[in-house]
């Protein structure tokens, strides 16, 4: 519907993200995360029972909310994804390997440190966690570097 | 409903989903564009959401804030062990490849984009591998952090 802009500028949508990880601790004392949302919906799913309903619903609702955005925005389309790559000549099957296996080493590295990019890099880091501070510098530096990296090995096409 | 927190849930995530789509954070290029310092948007972003609630959290955490459903407000702090770094690096490297992280992979599908789904199916593949290796208790523990914590008990309808 083209009611939002292409991309709100990051002064907007930083401030935003703050003022919703402030708002979770003061409404149910609990970060707002990512990682932690998908092991739980993995539980509710295997029917786990000490499962936390609510992270289930919250998992739920960024699919809700993305799609919303979407709509609001520049509309819903079915299409791929990563166009980047696409028009660096890889072929479907090859994009969607890269992008599976990127995406395991992801998911078991968020595991492993505890959190991942909201949990450690935005809440951990607002909680003054030491811990969170180490992590985030870590995924930070080491995924400009694997970027330089890629773009390298590509010739520049990613 | 039975359980006001699983109201909460959804409309925090449907908040973030939000504000993530809106930003273009499920776009590979935005990601990126960033991670090649060819734009500081991602940093930007999350600078600025640091910076709003860092120091809230904190006054709120000096003024010892009672919480609506989860208790008096009560921050987790944990010192760095060798899985926060080995983990790090392992998560940055995923996150460069795959140029998504958990979040906004689920709003790259919503938006329409059928390789999120590659990218959420990947991410619980991922996380369990990690998790079936620490309830076998070969991989150390990696809960108590800001992330990973839950609330366990959630005083329903008690507000």
């Amino acid at each position: 519907m083209n009611i939002l802009p292409d991309q709100l500028p990051f002064w907007i949508a930083g401030p935003l993200l703050g003022l919703l990880v402030v708002g979770l601790f003061v409404v149910a004392n609990q970060p707002l995360g990512a990682s932690g949302a998908y092991m739980q919906t993995m539980k509710a799913v295997r029917r786990d029972t000490d499962t936390v309903g609510w992270r289930v619903w919250y998992f739920g609702g960024i699919f809700v909310g993305g799609a919303l955005a979407t709509i609001l925005g520049p509309g819903i389309e079915i299409r791929r994804g990563y166009d980047s790559m696409t028009a660096a000549g890889w072929s479907p099957t090859f994009i969607a390997l890269v992008v599976l296996a990127g995406a395991i080493v992801m998911g078991y590295g968020a595991r492993m440190a505890g959190g991942c990019t909201s949990g450690h890099g935005i809440c951990g880091t607002a909680q003054r966690s030491p811990a969170s501070w180490a992590t985030t510098a870590t995924f930070m530096a080491t995924a400009v570097a694997v970027t330089g990296v890629l773009t390298l090995l590509t010739g520049g096409d990613l | 409903m039975r359980n006001p927190m699983n109201l909460v849930g959804g409309l925090f995530g449907a908040g973030f989903g939000f504000v993530l789509a809106a930003a273009r954070l499920h776009e590979y290029d935005t990601i990126h564009e960033t991670l090649k310092l060819e734009s500081p948007y991602v940093f930007g972003l999350m600078g600025l959401a640091i910076g709003i609630s860092l120091p809230l959290l904190w006054i709120l955490e000096r003024r010892q804030v009672a919480t609506v459903y989860g208790g008096r407000l009560a921050l987790s702090r944990s010192k760095i062990e060798r899985h926060h770094i080995v983990g790090g690096v392992l998560f940055g490297a995923g996150w460069s490849i795959a140029g998504t992280c958990p979040a906004p992979a689920l709003a790259m599908l919503s938006s329409g984009a059928t390789y999120g789904a590659v990218a959420v199916v990947g991410l619980f593949v991922g996380l369990w591998l990690r998790d079936r290796q620490v309830a076998a208790g070969t991989g150390g523990a990696s809960i108590g952090d800001g992330e990973h914590r839950d609330l366990q008990t959630t005083p329903a309808g008690s507000a």
